[in-house]
């Protein structure tokens, strides 16, 4: 009763007291959550009435501002700035107790603002690096979940050579004019329905741009994947599941079979190629062999695998709705499996979206998923482009109509952004959703996703998978108190980061 | 009073015994390799104000 009590009071002020009138390197940790006294006398936090015999939820409310405590699990806890991810987890004096150094707090108090900045320049700053282009609307798959609408898909039309080319040449200009090499993902449908001009694209535009694709494979020839190779071009395969008949059954395509067999045969043929990526879509058929997928994938020398939860902006794909505590469970399991499978073999296997979760807490600004980051990256640091040439803000609101930024071959990328629809999509941040703006995890989270809650009736609502979210950064901080986390990173990836600060460990 | 100054002493006495963690890593190139974007490439980090 006592402990969860302490958990009430917010600790900046509190350590600046201490500062005042203590001698000792270490505080113990208990002391920090100990002064309601220290909390009554600052002006930041809640009013003294306030404090009296009020619930945890109305003072953790009240306390949206400065380092809070957050509790990982049973015994593990730590200090975070939400706003700016600065996050300290306790060490222990000789009997167990848990302490936070006083340098900690004196390193949160000197660094406080600029993080603050540096955090704020990174959420808020418009910085378009990635297009991605849908050089057809049609598919030849009926995913159940799809966010495409299915008349788009089946009747949509497809980019003939010279609308990409026109596309890629007026992108290539935007970004000479920004002094940018941005990315360019050919995307859903499914793009190797039209292979011939992607192709062509490449190979004219390689220097303007470095290039992704996403395909379900199922038209992928293997000197196909000679060229991918050659042009370095990023490849995400989907599958679903590593038995045919559950994947089938999720990624079937037309003519009855599904996507197994020439998914397998293309990540065979890639063969550990540092630039392929598995994505998997998480519903509630095949939610509890993710570890499962994880080992099948590692014996394929897959570097990458992205484990996405299934989005519900189409009515369709509601009823794969996993359960969540289900989700949560075993997409820790797959993460943990990943790290032994990583520790044990020479070969590395990282799950992209976690990744970006350790990321949102140790480099919160070299994250680059953007959907974990509030305002998300729609309309922010990518758009799409369909095949008839409508800019939007993110593919997942290829179905909802009202967020057109115009068309590329009528107006430009500059006007798409500056317009009224993707205003609003960045206009979205987690400090503006009751749910969320009190939430420690808020800047690691990231409340996705605005289309999906947009079609569920209100985008400023706290994301589908909350509990689901706040499990796995627990998860993240875990790893992070068993230095495991690097396990979690390539290899070459942890290269390119360095410290900006680090205390002891 | 002798009873606080050996509380004061204790504290100073006691050192961790495991260690507090708290760091932060930054871009020292791109971000590229460590997630959505690698699998596509990467772009520079320069940003751009709208």
């Amino acid at each position: 009763m006592r402990q969860k009590k302490r958990q009430y009071y917010e600790i900046t002020v509190i350590a600046r007291t201490l500062k005042r009138s203590e001698e000792a390197e270490a505080i113990p940790f208990l002391r920090l959550l100990r002064s309601p006294k220290a909390a009554r006398n600052d002006s930041n936090l809640a009013k003294p009435g306030n404090l009296r015999g009020c619930r945890k939820e109305r003072m953790v409310n009240q306390s949206e501002k400065g380092l809070t405590y957050h509790n990982i699990a049973l015994k593990d806890n730590l200090i975070i700035d939400a706003d700016n991810s600065f996050w300290a987890i306790p060490g222990e004096d000789g009997e167990g107790n848990p302490t936070i150094p006083r340098k900690a707090l004196s390193l949160y108090e000197n660094i406080r603002g600029d993080l603050d900045n540096q955090m704020n320049d990174f959420r808020f700053g418009a910085n378009l690096t990635a297009l991605y282009i849908d050089p057809t609307d049609r598919c030849n798959a009926n995913c159940p979940y799809c966010y495409i609408p299915a008349r788009i898909r089946k009747k949509g039309r497809s980019m003939t050579e010279n609308e990409l080319f026109f596309i890629l040449e007026k992108a290539a200009k935007y970004f000479r004019e920004q002094k940018r090499k941005a990315v360019i993902v050919f995307h859903a449908a499914e793009p190797l329905l039209v292979k011939d001009i992607i192709f062509k694209g490449i190979k004219k535009f390689n220097n303007d741009f470095k290039f992704g694709l996403q395909t379900n494979a199922s038209l992928l020839e293997i000197d196909d994947v000679g060229f991918l190779r050659e042009f370095q071009v990023g490849v995400g395969i989907s599958l679903d599941y590593y038995s045919p008949k559950i994947n089938n059954r999720l990624r079937p395509l037309d003519g009855g079979s599904g996507n197994f067999r020439a998914a397998i045969r293309a990540i065979e043929w890639f063969n550990g190629y540092e630039g392929m990526n598995v994505i998997t879509t998480i519903t509630k058929f095949n939610v509890t062999g993710l570890s499962g997928m994880i080992k099948f994938m590692h014996a394929k020398k897959v570097p990458c695998v992205l484990l996405n939860p299934v989005r519900l902006t189409q009515k369709n794909s509601r009823f794969l709705k996993p359960n969540e505590a289900l989700m949560s469970r075993y997409f820790i399991k797959a993460v943990d499996k990943a790290i032994e499978l990583s520790k044990k073999s020479g070969h590395r296997i990282i799950i992209g979206n976690f990744t970006n979760v350790i990321l949102g807490i140790v480099a919160p600004t070299a994250r680059r998923l953007m959907c974990d980051i509030s305002p998300c990256g729609g309309g922010r640091c990518f758009l799409t482009i369909t095949a008839s040439g409508r800019m939007i803000p993110c593919g997942e609101f290829i179905g909802l109509k009202e967020f057109s930024g115009g068309n590329i071959f009528k107006s430009g990328i500059k006007e798409a952004m500056q317009s009224p629809s993707f205003k609003k999509v960045r206009e979205r941040f987690v400090e503006k959703i009751e749910e969320c703006k009190s939430c420690t995890l808020r800047n690691i989270c990231g409340a996705p996703c605005p289309a999906e809650l947009h079609s569920l009736g209100n985008m400023y609502k706290k994301a589908v998978f909350c509990e689901f979210y706040k499990k796995v950064v627990n998860h993240a901080f875990k790893l992070i108190t068993t230095g495991e986390e690097k396990y979690c990173f390539r290899k070459q990836g942890l290269n390119n980061l360095e410290y900006e600060y680090k205390l002891l460990r | 009073m002798r009873k606080n100054c050996q509380k004061t002493n204790n504290r100073k006495e006691g050192k961790a015994k495991s260690d507090t963690v708290a760091y932060r890593l930054k871009c020292a190139k791109t971000a590229n390799g460590l997630s959505h974007f690698v699998m596509y490439g990467d772009a520079p980090k320069e940003k751009a104000v709208l």
